[in-house]
Order: structure tokens, then C-alpha cells, then sequence
């Protein structure tokens, strides 16, 4: 458990010194997911206790993210001068993304996929 | 009693305590997107710290314990990636047509329409990262010169709104395939989305958390590929 749970940090900490040193402008923990990704795949000792710490961590990600989004109590101007078109953008900008997404997704399916590529789940 | 209102214990407290009434709530309620915890807590939390006088620098010290975590927990977004890897290997072009069509659409569609509206730079860094899941979201927006706790909310709305728009959109446009569903919610509505996916069937709530995994790395590449080369997004679009 202890390892897994250092495992996560030291990618993340690579993530952050890779940012830092290269310039790369993926945020650091992104990048220290794409090298959690190439331990997994490498290494299979960790896989049981990473998916239970992990599973816990994305399980209560929406606490997690409350200190932040107080932050808004500073915001209040621009809610009142943007809110309408920040709201607009929003609505459009999800369902436009959610259409092409399936539609690209169900048409890429039926073209290159022989048999649907159908699966047990 | 003052000297307690300024240690981290009482706000760590306080903030779990309204999370877990609001989440129990939201159990309650079913798990409906518009009784998404967060949605409630935020509003009641401001309220506290404007009523105790209580600045925000000092509560997001005081908070900073939890937000500690979002790290972790996103770099953690690789094990169900991994987990669904022979999934991938089998469904990998319409996987890759679909987050790079859906990551673009997001981007261009939300600075986009925002613009037109007149917003300034700093608003339109806050929104083009409004697909990814929130933590991602809001290291993109600080990176892009936004404000992280505006894209916070925004990720949360396009996350409750989408949940909610899923069926009755993808019905209307005659998108039958689970897995084509599944992964177009993950993309757009990150992990309220895929929270109700999971509701619809376990199948779809898969793809979901693989879209909503993959579309953290993809629109970040996208971002940083506009970011690194010093163009902003506006001239891009030339409005």
C-alpha cells in the first residue's frame, strides 16, 4: 500500500521535474500519469495495491477539488460581467463536443472496425 | 476561539463535513447531476468564510491537505487505462478519430463562442481546458494565464449539464452503439459524465473513464502545442 501510494508520487514528482527541466508544457501530472502508464506495463508487482489506492483517490476526487472552486468567492465580477456568455459557451461547447465524439466514434466503428469489434462488457 | 477559526483543523473539518451531508444528499436524490455534491458545497463554504471574515488565501492554506491529493489522483487515472488496454488495442481507430475530433471541437467550440461574447484572455484560458477533468482543467488554465478556480466551475457545469443532455442528445442523433455513447460522454462531461454512464450500463461507464482518461492527455498535448509556440488561442481563430 505504502508503496503504491509512493509510486504515485514519484511519478508525479518526475512529472513536475520533466515540466521543469524540458519545458514540456504538459502539466506535470499528466506526465506522471503517461509514466505510470509505462510501469504498469513494465512492472507487474504494484498492480493490485495501485488500483486499490487509485480506485479510493478517483472515488473521492470531487472533495478534492472543493478548496479550489472556492476560490470564486473572488471571481464574483466576472461572473457578473462573463456569466452569460461563459453559461452559452459552456452548454454549446459540451453538446457539440459530445455529438462529434459519437458520431466520429460510430462511424469510425462501422468502417475500420471488422465485426464491430464487439467485447464481452 | 479566533485562533481556532485560523487552524487548518476547523476548515478541513468544516469542508468535509458540508461534503459528506451534500454527497449524502445527493445519495438520496439518487445521484441526480443537478444534486452533485460540489454544486452545493461551494456556495455554502463561500457563505461561511464571508460570515467569519475569514479571507480565501487563508482557507485554501488552511484546505490545502486535500487539494494535495488532485496530483495523485490524476497520475491514478492511468491504472483504469491500463486496466482497459486490450479494449484499446481493439477499438483504437475509431478511439483515436473520436478524442481528437471531440478534444478540437471542445477547444474550439468554447473559446470560440466565448469570444463572441467579448470575454478577455484570461477567460477564454479558463474555458479551453473544459473538458478534462477538473484538476487538469485547472492546471492548464493557471499554465495558460487563466483563473483555475473559474475553470473549476465551469468543468463542474459542463459535467452536470452534460450528464443530464447524454441521452436525449445522443437518442436525437440515432447513436445507438453503447461504446460509441459511452466513450462521447467520458470526452465531453469528464467524470460526472461517466458517473452516469456507470447508471446506464457498466459498459458504457467504461468507455466513459477511458474517454474521460485519455481526453486529460489529448487536450492537454493540444493546448501545450498552441501554448509552446507562444500563439494565442484568439489568433488561431482570428476573431
Amino acid at each position: 500500500m505504502l508503496r503504491a501510494i509512493f509510486l504515485l508520487l514519484a511519478c508525479q514528482l518526475a512529472g513536475e521535474a520533466i515540466h521543469r527541466l524540458t519545458g514540456l508544457a504538459l502539466p506535470g501530472a499528466v506526465l506522471g500519469m503517461i509514466l505510470l502508464l509505462g510501469w504498469l506495463a513494465l512492472i507487474p508487482r504494484e498492480r493490485p495495491a495501485l488500483t486499490a489506492v487509485t480506485g479510493w483517490l478517483t472515488a473521492h476526487l470531487a472533495v478534492m477539488f472543493v478548496p479550489a472552486a472556492v476560490g470564486l468567492i473572488n471571481e464574483g465580477d466576472v461572473l457578473v460581467t462573463d456569466g452569460i456568455g461563459l453559461a452559452a459557451a459552456t452548454v454549446c461547447s459540451t453538446m457539440l463536443t459530445m455529438a462529434v465524439t459519437a458520431l466520429v466514434f460510430g462511424w469510425a466503428l462501422k468502417r475500420f472496425v471488422p465485426g464491430g469489434g464487439e467485447d464481452a462488457a | 476561539m479566533t485562533g481556532l477559526l485560523a487552524a487548518p483543523l476547523f476548515w478541513l473539518t468544516v469542508t468535509l463535513g458540508v461534503f459528506e451531508a451534500f454527497d449524502a444528499l445527493s445519495r438520496r436524490f439518487g445521484r441526480h447531476p443537478l444534486c452533485h455534491p460540489v454544486l452545493w458545497t461551494v456556495p455554502v463554504l463561500i457563505g461561511l468564510l464571508l460570515a467569519t471574515g475569514t479571507p480565501y488565501a487563508a482557507y485554501r492554506d488552511a484546505t490545502f491537505p486535500i487539494s494535495f491529493l488532485l496530483g495523485p489522483a490524476v497520475v491514478g487515472l492511468a491504472v483504469p487505462v491500463w486496466a482497459a488496454r486490450a479494449r484499446i488495442r481493439r477499438l483504437a481507430i475509431p478511439i483515436i478519430l473520436a478524442l481528437t475530433a471531440g478534444a478540437l471541437t471542445s477547444i474550439v467550440s468554447a473559446v470560440g463562442i466565448l469570444a463572441l461574447f467579448g470575454a478577455p484572455d484570461s477567460l477564454l484560458a479558463s474555458i479551453a481546458p473544459r473538458a478534462t477533468t477538473t484538476p487538469v482543467a485547472m492546471a492548464l488554465a493557471s499554465q495558460l494565464g487563466g483563473i483555475p478556480s473559474l475553470a473549476a466551475m465551469i468543468v463542474l457545469f459542463a459535467g452536470v449539464f452534460g450528464a443530464m443532455c447524454a441521452t436525449p442528445l445522443l437518442d436525437w442523433l440515432g447513436v445507438r452503439d453503447y461504446r460509441a455513447r459511452g466513450f462521447a460522454v467520458g470526452v465531453s462531461a469528464h467524470g460526472i459524465g461517466s458517473a452516469r454512464a456507470f447508471q446506464v450500463s457498466p459498459g458504457a461507464g467504461a468507455l466513459a473513464s477511458l474517454g474521460m482518461a485519455l481526453n486529460a492527455v489529448m487536450t492537454a498535448a493540444l493546448l501545450s502545442l498552441l501554448e509552446f509556440d507562444d500563439i494565442r488561442l484568439h489568433h488561431i481563430l482570428n476573431f
